[in-house]
């Protein structure tokens, strides 16, 4: 097992090294560069970067500079100095901007994922156990009612019904009062009352499929003979599920943590957006959409290390739950 | 002492567009107060009352120069409250400049007309247009209290934006010929700007936003970032885990237009209000507050502002924002809702929010503009796009009223470029030409090219036996009007047996195409409207982004002769008059030079224009008060910065 996971982190090297070369060419791939998307964005509002200033950023930024230049100078900075440069559009370090947001971010899928499995478990369960019966009918309509609504669409209508109906501002993560202010209990608490809206709002899809592959994983356990054999044996009806078929088919669910962790970055971009929160999704898009490189670079690399690692984690929990897994 | 009146120093006598602006806030009535009465009987703000009552703050007098500028206001406000407005996530950096970050040397008056006192008190001109004196306000200071001087202008210029390890080339307002102009100190408050040759323009160049490099930076906090007067620069720097010097002082100091301005709450500056909460990548709003050192008062002698802070709430998404402005969560906004389309929702609205609509008048000359590259790469296409004879036929075979009724809502007039009729330079020659729609004549004058063949589908053919096509380059999510416009032009020109591609690309792609002269041809809003002199891109090859149609000619110019192409005679002759009207400060003399640059331009006739750009708005809370009915929307007039925000208050 040991040798196992040495052996899968120093793949990890090589990996990175590719990836992080792929990542600053798919950024620079899109026509211009930060100067003339800075320039085009400020057009938008009809304003003008003088003539003069916009020829000494692209120099200022390296952006005159061949790519495969640009590349050695950021992930040189990276591994000798562990700098991950300046973001051209806030002039500020990198790391700083990200790990600003990366909590909040952990904080919001961790819940996410808390209420997503809190419900889907238990409902995915009952409608396999009571298969075709009114209640299934009930949870199937509904989780195909969640699995079709976009996200997005189901926030912008909460946040209207909210800011018109009831006068209630729905974006953000805090009051206007505890936006800035250091943690405390009060914070905390301000923080959870905002909380569920876009949990709820997050979790509702992914109940939805959720749902819907433990109904199946459960249904092909369910009738397996070593389930009659158990409940021939005399095993109460719920210690039997609990200790067999629930067992084994929580599998995919395991195999999904290697998507989880990437989703921390990635995940729920557009509700993020639209809800306005202070999570790392909106940071991420910005950065690409205004070709910021060293920001975005920075963000695709941490999304990919986050992939490796969760692989490298469901596969080992993997090896430890199911007996019919072996590494070797 | 200052007065914002019709007495401050005139620069366009006779040039008054007040029938065009009619309802705008009138600025007439004088104040009586003598002039050292009014640190004494100026008064305050209730929380800086009492912060001075505490000993934490000097009284008022000793805060506001003796010679404060007096703003002459509709009603003498309220102190209180807090003005929300919303910004965009990403490099919406302006959205600030616009509304606090407007204090230069010197700014426009209301009308967009006249250049009045600001930082400045006075000035005085030599005749050539080659030196320019300001006398700055005695006893002025900074927001963190330290004295404002002469010093700091002449390092702002000097030692930051003349240094070529800050700016590799000065900024352009203070260049003239290529050559940067010389600040220098006279005495405290006196400093002069010397040009190597005449650049009457200097003082709108100052009212605008890209001519705040003079009060930009002070020289007491900003030098320590700066090698000449700190020796120890590179501990900060490295310090700051940063590169270089230039890059700390940016990040401590900004410049006028990028997000770091506004990112230091530790930087003194003479805004109104200043920075609490900054904006920086991760935030989610920034607040400003007051700034105690403020040295506008009203007519009854009360410091401004009178509101107490600004704040910006950041949504990265505009429909939220549209959602904040009719649930009433906005106290005044034009930024990203001014489109067309969103004016139905907002007017429905308008009760349930408790706003009001306001006007801006669009200084933009075009709505769209068609820009045919006539310096295109391939020889056959320029040849075709560089004949006036056949830009005439396509502007003759466009039905401008169908677009203007269905588009724009009957809301315009056919147009082609030119100043805005009731600018005083209208040129009626230049506007109105070739607007009728006349498919009969533009046909004949096609024939007469020699396009007269057509293929199955009714399409000419060029005599080599090519099918008249081209691609107009448009973006849609920035003017999805244009796309609309273009698909009707697309048919009327399908008519007269041309055929198009409207070609809709993302931001910048559009510009990269530019850039590298790739494009067919391309739709952008015509500036120059209310502007001609800071905008004049559409009238000669003078803007290397934006003159598309024939962007190497602009470089050519831009650069002395040394890049691009040499334009044709034509071009160059406008060039020079232009050049001669910048430098002239005769306004009778500089209209006379522009009028011919107008007459050159409507005899080339190089950009085809469609109708005359509509009127934004925008959304004004009912009980924001003294904020004009109506004012100009555009850069170099940054609303509602001039405007004075400083002067709104809230009624209760």
């Amino acid at each position: 097992m040991l040798r196992f996971i040495a052996k899968r982190l120093l793949w990890m090297v090589p990996s990175l090294i590719v990836v992080s070369f792929l990542a600053f060419v798919l950024i620079q791939l899109p026509p211009g560069d930060f100067v003339t998307t800075y320039i085009a964005t400020l057009a938008a509002s009809n304003e003008v970067v003088d003539q003069n200033t916009a020829a000494d950023l692209r120099v200022r930024f390296g952006l005159d500079q061949p790519m495969i230049v640009q590349y050695f100078k950021w992930i040189s900075g990276i591994v000798l100095r562990g700098d991950f440069g300046l973001s051209f559009e806030w002039q500020q370090p990198v790391s700083d901007l990200i790990w600003e947001r990366m909590a909040l971010t952990l904080v919001l899928t961790f819940s996410t994922l808390l209420a997503t499995w809190g419900i889907a478990l238990p409902i995915g369960v009952f409608s396999a156990v009571k298969k075709y019966s009114i209640g299934d009918y009930i949870v199937t309509f509904f989780s195909f009612l969640g699995l079709a609504i976009p996200s997005f669409l189901l926030a912008l209508v909460l946040m209207y019904v909210a800011a018109v109906e009831f006068g209630q501002e729905v974006g953000g993560l805090f009051s206007e009062q505890y936006v800035t202010a250091p943690w405390s209990i009060g914070k905390v608490i301000d923080l959870l009352q905002h909380l569920w809206i876009p949990v709820i709002i997050l979790a509702v899809s992914g109940t939805a499929s959720l749902i819907r592959v433990m109904r199946a994983n459960m249904l092909d356990e369910l009738n397996k003979p070593y389930v009659t054999t158990a409940r021939a044996k005399g095993l109460s009806e719920f210690h039997l599920l609990v200790k067999y078929p629930l067992r084994l088919a929580l599998n995919p669910f395991i195999s999904t943590i290697s998507w989880l962790l990437p989703n921390l970055v990635s995940g729920s971009i557009i509700v993020a957006i639209v809800l306005s929160l202070p999570t790392a999704g909106p940071l991420l898009l910005q950065s690409l959409m205004s070709q910021d490189m060293y920001l975005a670079g920075a963000f695709v690399l941490l999304i990919c290390t986050l992939t490796l690692i969760g692989s490298l984690i469901s596969d080992i929990l993997l090896a430890l739950v199911d007996p019919r897994i072996r590494l070797e | 002492m200052s007065r914002d009146t019709e007495h401050g120093p005139r620069l366009r006598p006779g040039l008054d567009r007040r029938d065009m602006l009619k309802g705008l806030a009138g600025a007439t009535a004088l104040s009586a107060l003598p002039d050292m009465a009014f640190a004494q009987a100026a008064k305050e703000a209730p929380a800086l009352a009492k912060l001075a009552a505490e000993g934490k703050l000097p009284p008022l007098a000793e805060r506001i120069s003796g010679n404060p500028l007096v703003i002459t206001v509709e009603k003498v406000g309220r102190y209180g409250g807090s003005l929300r407005r919303g910004l965009r996530g990403s490099s919406d950096h302006n959205g600030i400049l616009r509304m606090v970050g407007n204090q230069g040397l010197v700014r426009w008056n209301l009308a967009f007309t006249a250049v009045l006192p600001n930082v400045a008190d006075k000035w005085e001109v030599n005749a050539d247009s080659t030196e320019f004196t300001f006398h700055l306000r005695k006893g002025m200071k900074w927001s963190d209290g330290k004295p404002f001087t002469a010093d700091d202008v002449v390092f702002s210029i000097e030692d930051c934006a003349k240094n070529t390890e800050l700016y590799k080339s000065a900024p352009s307002p203070i260049v003239i010929d290529n050559k940067a102009g010389t600040a220098t100190r006279i005495d405290e408050t006196t400093v002069k700007f010397t040009f190597a040759s005449p650049y009457a323009l200097f003082l709108e160049m100052m009212a605008t936003p890209l001519g705040q490099h003079p009060t930009l930076f002070a020289k007491h906090y900003c030098s320590q970032f700066h090698p000449k007067y700190n020796p120890g620069v590179a501990e900060l720097v490295k310090a700051a885990n940063l590169s270089d010097w230039g890059t700390l002082f940016r990040n401590k100091c900004g410049d006028i237009e990028i997000p770091s301005r506004w990112g230091n709450a530790d930087k003194p500056t003479l805004d109104p209000w200043v920075i609490k909460e900054p904006y920086t990548g991760g935030a989610t709003r920034v607040v400003m507050e007051r700034n105690p050192y403020f040295w506008q008062v009203d007519t009854a002698g009360n410091q401004l502002p009178y509101i107490d802070r600004l704040s910006f709430s950041i949504s990265q998404d505009v429909e939220s924002l549209m959602l904040d402005a009719i649930s009433g969560r906005l106290d005044i906004q034009e930024r990203h809702l001014d489109t067309l389309q969103n004016k139905p929702t907002l007017s429905q609205n308008m009760q349930k929010g408790g706003y009001r609509l306001i006007e801006l008048v669009s200084s933009s000359s075009q709505q769209v503009q068609i820009y045919l590259n006539m310096t295109h790469k391939d020889a056959k296409m320029r040849e075709m796009f560089a004949n006036k004879e056949f830009r005439k036929a396509l502007s003759l075979g466009m039905d401008r009223k169908e677009i203007i009724d269905l588009v724009y809502l009957g809301q315009s007039q056919p147009h082609q470029t030119g100043p805005r009729p009731g600018h005083p330079w209208y040129h009626a020659g230049l506007s109105e030409q070739f607007t009728s729609h006349d498919p009969a004549q533009a046909n004949a004058i096609l024939d007469k090219l020699g396009y007269a063949k057509k293929d199955a589908n009714g399409i000419r053919l060029r005599p080599d036996g090519q099918r008249i096509f081209f691609a107009i380059d448009v973006i849609p999510t920035l003017y999805p009007d244009e796309v609309d416009a273009l698909e009707l032009v697309k048919r009327h020109w399908a008519e007269i047996g041309v055929d198009i591609k409207v070609n809709t690309i993302e931001r910048a792609l559009y510009y990269t195409r530019g850039d590298n002269n790739d494009h067919d041809a391309a739709v952008w809003p015509g500036p120059g409207g209310l502007d001609p002199m800071l905008d004049p891109r559409d009238y000669f090859a003078q803007h290397t982004q934006g003159s598309r149609y024939a962007i190497p000619w602009a470089q050519w110019y831009v650069s002395g002769g040394k890049d691009g192409q040499e334009p044709p005679e034509g071009q160059k002759q406008r060039m020079k008059l232009f050049d001669q009207a910048r430098a002239t400060a005769d306004l009778e003399k500089r209209a006379a030079l522009m009028k011919h640059v107008f007459d050159l331009t409507a005899e080339a006739f190089e950009t085809i224009g469609i109708c005359l750009a509509v009127n934004a708005f925008g959304i004004c809370k009912n009980n924001l008060q003294n904020v004009p009915q109506k004012y100009p929307n555009a850069w170099t007039w940054p609303n509602p910065g001039p405007a004075l925000p400083q002067q709104f208050f809230f009624a209760t």
